[in-house]
């Protein structure tokens, strides 16, 4: 089918489904890529691209770096919402062009799935891509974090666009050396932060030199195997950094680059690594620093990353994890703070949480911080509270509930301080059943 | 104070699925009890280990490729475990583990990896490297002459032949081979299988039997262990037990 055919069918579609009230997730797209894969090649984009890809922290960044743009005054295209493949990504393109497939903005930003960076950017030309981390995730249990990273590590090779890397992650450190010929390599780091350890204290993978295969050296460890890291062998991991995060304070929640204090509305080290990453993106695009201030003064994203609202005069934070290092983050968060707390722990084995739930023994429950009680729910409520209970938690202040609804009755049955973390399919309908109690 | 003494092996290379949760629940349960649980780790380049020496030695499963690595570490040991299996040391070994102690691993290209040999089964890669035995699994197990149902989650790509006594009989899921109708292998002191969960967390029955042998064999006793609170894990494997039937 020709491509005007398709753009012009995808669009009457988009109206009637608006008619409707719906937006239409990832299915404008499907349709589109069936009906011809090329049509990527379609677009005619002048702007620069910008993407990020990661196991964790994709959705916090790509709609950061959007709202410093759209602070600066420019025009953005964004998948916001998430949908991040590229069928994702088409429908959002689809949805912004022109019937001839222009697409009239400033910057195009994309949150890309780990998988799907080298599909995406077959045909469409990338100006920028971010890569946060690497982290097992429930899903890719039959150790495929490699291959994916050697997918990227593919692509990277023929790519001469700017590249910002997290130089505290190994696993993306190494992404650096995939092009020997591209100048536009950027890497960011942060420094120590007051709970950094010096043994690794969440499960975590880059324990070996990927070019010599020697232990790496940490000097300490951020969160699970986020850390300053060097080969003690080859020297990998000893890169210039371009952005540098100094005085984290996660207590009236700021960081620094070049001397110049950012505020934020989070409270977590991995938000610094994300908000260090935006930084150096905007510094890129010579965005002055103090639009970034404004900008990251005022983001917030309220979809349950890291979400803290009030419910009926109880202070809440609720969190996603779809992986052991996402639920770690939260609970870095929660025994951080000394307050008095209780925590909802939802736990789903759907298709998109993968049936395997075993990857709950990697979460670190050891010594929780002022825990009175913890609630779980979830098709594996059970599992996850045996999980917590063996962990050397008390057995008689675990209450688990198969029903979503007891589970938030009961926990909301006093205004003692409230975490939330909800793995991927019980996000959503966990919030929902948390604003009833608003 | 009466301890179990364990040996983890390679607890860096061999942690994909969560299998360390056995020896969480190993300790927990001695410790509930009033028992000591001393934990050794064993990575690669340490000090050789006395495996006689230890009451239980338990390795979980890993990614292909630190699996090649390891083996030829462990092959080292092939004779000094050999013996500690024969005097009657427990054994506990998962997917991995379990494949590591028969006589070989045939990869998808036909390349051999050399097993232990410890016992004589041996284990054949699937031709289609997307096919895997992935899902929730449910055997029947013989516990001290009691039939026990052992609930857990299977994923390998490995086939498992030629073996006699095995854990249970497949109730629900795969087992040794696509289909198969038996899981896993055991005697009196081994349990090898491809069950994650990890298996104890699901099995308190399965923990108390291992807990139950070594300290019968190490303070040459009868005992009866105490009966722990486990509502959690009751509740949760009559949830499992009842989906799995529905699903049957
Ligand atoms: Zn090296």
């Amino acid at each position: 089918m020709k491509n005007f055919i398709i753009v012009v069918i995808i669009k009457i579609m988009h109206i009637v489904l608006k008619i409707f009230g719906k937006n239409g997730g990832n299915l404008l797209g499907k349709l589109a890529y069936e009906w011809n894969p090329n049509i990527f090649k379609y677009f005619k984009i002048e702007c620069p691209i910008v993407a990020v890809t990661a196991t964790n922290g994709k959705t916090m960044t790509n709609n950061a770096i959007g709202h410093i743009f759209k602070t600066a005054g420019k025009k953005v295209i964004s998948n916001v919402e998430g949908n991040n493949m590229e069928t994702g990504i088409l429908s959002t393109l689809l949805k912004n062009c022109t019937l001839t497939g222009k697409l009239n903005a400033d910057f195009l930003v994309f949150e890309v799935d780990e998988g799907y960076v080298p599909v995406v950017f077959k045909d469409l030309k990338l100006d920028t891509l971010v890569i946060l981390d690497f982290f097992r995730d429930q899903l890719d249990r039959n150790g495929e974090v490699e291959t994916l990273i050697l997918k990227i590590n593919d692509f990277l090779k023929t790519y001469n666009g700017n590249l910002v890397l997290n130089n505290d992650d190994p696993n993306v450190a190494r992404l650096g050396k995939a092009n020997p010929e591209n100048t536009n390599i950027k890497y960011f780091s942060v420094e120590k932060y007051d709970f950094a350890t010096e043994k690794i204290k969440e499960a975590g993978e880059g324990k070996y030199c990927p070019f010599c295969n020697t232990e790496l050296k940490y000097e300490y460890y951020q969160y699970s195997h986020i850390g300053k890291f060097v080969c003690p062998n080859c020297d990998f991991g000893n890169n210039k950094i371009t952005t540098l995060a100094t005085d984290i304070d996660l207590k009236n929640r700021s960081f620094k680059v070049d001397d110049i204090t950012y505020n934020i509305r989070f409270n977590s080290i991995y938000n610094i690594y994300n908000f260090t990453a935006c930084v150096c993106v905007a510094s890129i695009y010579n965005i002055e620093s103090e639009t970034i201030k404004n900008a990251l003064s005022t983001f917030v994203l309220n979809n349950g990353r890291l979400e803290e609202v009030e419910i009926n005069g109880t202070p809440t934070v609720i969190n996603l994890a779809k992986n052991p290092t996402g639920a770690n983050v939260s609970l870095r968060i929660l025994n951080e703070d000394d307050e008095e707390k209780e925590l909802l722990f939802v736990l789903n084995d759907n298709i998109a949480d993968g049936f395997d739930v075993s990857w709950i023994w990697d979460i670190n429950f050891d010594k929780l911080n002022n825990v009175s009680r913890i609630i779980t729910s979830g098709k594996r409520a059970y599992d996850i509270a045996i999980r917590i209970k063996t962990s050397g938690y008390p057995a008689s202040k675990i209450e688990p509930y198969l029903s979503l609804s007891d589970a938030v009755n009961s926990f909301y049955s006093n205004n003692i301080k409230k975490y939330v973390i909800a793995n991927y399919t019980s996000l959503q309908p966990t919030r929902k059943e948390i604003f009833k109690h608003k | 104070m009466k301890e179990l003494k364990i040996l983890y092996l390679y607890p860096d290379l061999l942690e994909l699925y969560g299998d360390y949760g056995n020896i969480q629940v190993l300790k927990y349960r001695l410790e509930k009890r009033g028992f000591k649980a001393i934990i050794d780790k064993y990575c690669i380049n340490d000090d050789a280990p006395d495996f006689n020496s230890y009451d239980l030695v338990f390795a979980g499963g890993g990614a292909d490729n630190e699996q090649s690595i390891l083996s030829k570490d462990l092959i080292k040991y092939k004779d000094d475990i050999k013996k500690a299996v024969q005097s009657g040391v427990f054994f506990l070994l998962i997917c991995g583990a379990y494949q590591l102690f028969g006589k070989y691993y045939k990869g998808v290209e036909g390349n051999i990896v050399n097993g232990l040999a410890v016992f004589d089964y041996y284990t054949e890669a699937i031709e289609d490297r997307k096919k895997r035995c992935i899902g929730n699994i449910v055997i029947s197990a013989n516990l001290n002459g009691k039939e026990t149902k052992v609930i857990g989650f299977e994923n390998h790509g490995g086939q498992t032949f030629d073996i006699n006594t095995s854990f249970g009989k497949v109730l629900y899921g795969n087992g040794n081979k696509f289909g198969d109708s038996q899981e896993g292998f055991m005697t009196e002191n081994v349990i090898a299988t491809y069950l994650h969960g990890p298996l104890l967390s699901k099995n308190p029955e399965v923990a108390d039997y291992i807990i139950k042998y070594c300290l019968d064999r190490k303070y040459n006793e009868n005992l009866i262990l105490e009966k722990l609170d486990d509502t959690f894990e009751t509740l949760c494997r009559n949830q499992l037990l009842e989906i799995f039937k529905d699903s049957q």
